[in-house]
């Protein structure tokens, strides 16, 4: 079941007192994302995804096209029944202790109190905060701030749930921990809208990624799609190649590229790789060792809006 | 219940940053130098407040006692509602702040019902304040001079109801602005021009003689509430002594006026509120 589809949705922001500059913050973006997945928004800076997640739980208003989301139109109260959204800044009531904030948001998601209370203490517990239950929020750190904010999307135990740079100021056990909420959430079957700068953390935890830039979709896929590329094996030598070995292998139509005691060598299959070991061998090239060179999403992610920009 | 859980919280907010607190305990002060002070000697007639006569009885005691009582009302209904302001404006523009906005339109309550219950609990704190200080007056000149003035609570319904009137300003305000400090500023503003506007043929029609303008005048008087009028009529409710410069009886029409224009400024509110970005 498909748990968010858009259709040619687009934004323009009017800033100003006379609304003259238009900032195009979406683009016609079409997307559907399947429950229980987890799915990723990526993009630069300004490339529109908190607009995005915005218009989806309806705090702005699209310019033109339309969404359903979890088989209801845009602007359904409904929607944000069954969704959970954790904003990117949030600040919350700093006189409330981090259990009354869980209240609150619970009350305010239509929970039933004595429901709540179990709730929101299971929550303070899963999320690490359990011990500073009772202090008031304005005394608590950036991730400790992180943490309960992720428990407050959670405690409507929402079917979608909206992330916005989930681990940000968080230590790195901490966003191990939040990453296993994730993944813990996911086998329950929560679609989760990941929007994050950390691609590392992007590529670890989601099915599904689209890449935006300027509003526009440049490409969506799985991280394997979205990495894939050639292959390119990194071969260690135990001394750098001599000259004439390198000529011969260009003449052989090798495609090698060598760094010191490192080959690189772009191959179009098993065969190719293996008879460039025989050649190698057979001029008495000692082999440390030899594995495929992989993609980073990261390296995707960069020479994608590279590419664009250039464009 | 979503919209009740809101508006206990924009109560609780309000005591908790102690803006609501200190106005009670202003009201507190108030009613305890009253309580302490304020006394009738039933030997010589006097009402006396610690010790110094302030009325003679001359055989109409409870006439004096209501005077009294009618002249602080006078005095302090616009002091009332004023400090209501200082204690209420910030909650609307509060929740509008970044961070703080967005969780609150994530979770399942529509922008109407948002809107007017944070309006609600801003307002309905004062009015909690304002019903509290009126009774205690009540019980106090009740108790102490044995003047049981019961239009004191009818006008104390009365200032709630013209506090909630003027709160439809201070939420347009809010919204639009979405700054405390200025909220404050323009409601305040707003009490010296609804003052001008129920004078204006001795004061505002002078400055310039020209018919569009004092039309615009007439309307603006008519379209925005009638604080000025409100809060003189409530006075009227106190008591039936009159004053020396004031001989009307009580008009319901103000209230009326303002029940409309505050209706249209609340659904102006509203109208705003679900139509921007957030």
């Amino acid at each position: 079941m498909t748990a968010l589809q858009t259709f040619e949705l687009s934004k323009t922001y009017r800033p100003g007192a006379f609304k003259r500059k238009n900032i195009l913050a979406l683009d016609k973006v079409s997307l559907q994302v399947e429950e229980g997945e987890i799915f990723g928004l990526l993009g630069p800076n300004g490339a529109g995804k908190t607009t995005f997640v915005k218009v989806a739980l309806s705090m702005v208003h699209p310019t033109s096209g339309s969404a359903i989301v979890l088989g209801l139109p845009l602007g359904s109260v409904q929607i944000r029944q069954q969704s959970g959204y954790l904003p990117e800044s949030h600040r919350y009531p700093g006189f409330l202790s981090g259990f009354e904030t869980l209240m609150l948001f619970g009350r305010l998601s239509g929970v039933p109190v004595p429901l709540l209370k179990t709730r929101a203490g299971e929550l303070l517990e899963r999320v690490g905060l359990s011990q500073w239950a009772g202090m008031r929020t304005k005394r608590y750190s950036k991730g400790m701030l992180q943490r309960l904010g992720l428990a407050q999307a959670l405690i409507n135990e929402p079917r979608l749930l909206f992330l916005d740079e989930p681990t940000d100021g968080v230590d790195p056990i901490g966003r191990k921990e939040i990453r296993d909420i994730l993944l813990q959430l996911k086998q329950r079957g929560t679609t989760i809208f990941l929007n994050s700068h950390l691609l590392s953390e992007v590529e670890l935890l989601c099915d599904r990624v689209v890449i935006l830039n300027k509003g526009r979709v440049l490409k969506t896929g799985t991280i394997a799609e979205l990495t894939a590329r050639e292959p390119v094996y990194e071969i260690q030598l135990a001394s750098p190649a001599p000259a004439e070995v390198l000529q011969e292998l260009a003449a052989r139509t090798f495609d090698v590229t060598a760094r010191d005691t490192l080959l690189f060598a772009r191959v179009r299959d098993v065969e190719q790789l293996n008879a460039l070991v025989d050649l190698l061998r057979s001029r008495g090239v000692a082999i440390g060792s030899m594995g495929l060179q992989k993609t980073s999403l990261e390296e995707s992610f960069i020479s994608l809006i590279q590419g664009e920009t250039a464009a | 219940m979503k919209s009740l859980a809101l508006l206990l919280f924009t109560i609780n907010e309000a005591i908790r940053k102690g803006t609501l607190l200190f106005y009670a305990a202003v009201a507190t002060l108030i009613l305890l130098v009253f309580a302490l002070g304020i006394s009738s000697n039933e030997a010589n007639g006097l009402i006396t407040f610690f010790g110094m006569p302030i009325a003679v009885q001359a055989g109409k005691q409870f006439d004096v006692g209501q005077f009294i009582i009618a002249s602080l009302h006078r005095q302090s209904v616009f002091w009332i509602v004023v400090f209501g302001v200082f204690g209420a404006a910030g909650l609307i523009p509060s929740m509008l702040e970044k961070g703080t906005t967005e969780i609150f339109l994530s979770k399942p309550l529509s922008r109407t019902a948002l809107l007017l219950a944070r309006a609600a609990g801003a307002a309905g704190g004062i009015v909690i304040n304002i019903l509290y200080f009126s009774a205690g007056i009540f019980l106090v000149f009740g108790l102490k001079l044995g003047v049981w003035q019961w239009g004191l609570l009818t006008a104390a319904v009365a200032l709630s109801f013209t506090f909630l009137c003027y709160f439809s300003v201070v939420t347009l305000v809010g919204i639009i602005t979405r700054s405390s400090g200025f909220t404050v500023m323009l409601a305040l503003g707003y009490t010296v021009i609804s003052w001008g506007l129920e004078i204006r043929q001795h004061g505002l029609y002078l400055l310039w003689n020209n018919d569009v303008y004092h039309r615009v005048l007439d309307a603006l008087y008519y379209l925005l509430p009638q604080l000025s009028a409100m809060l003189t009529n409530s006075s009227r409710l106190v008591g039936a002594v009159p004053f020396a410069n004031d001989t009307s009886t009580f008009s319901i029409i103000p209230f009326v006026w303002s029940f409309g224009s505050a209706a249209l400024l609340y659904a102006g509110s509203v109208w705003y509120f679900t139509r921007q970005d957030y």
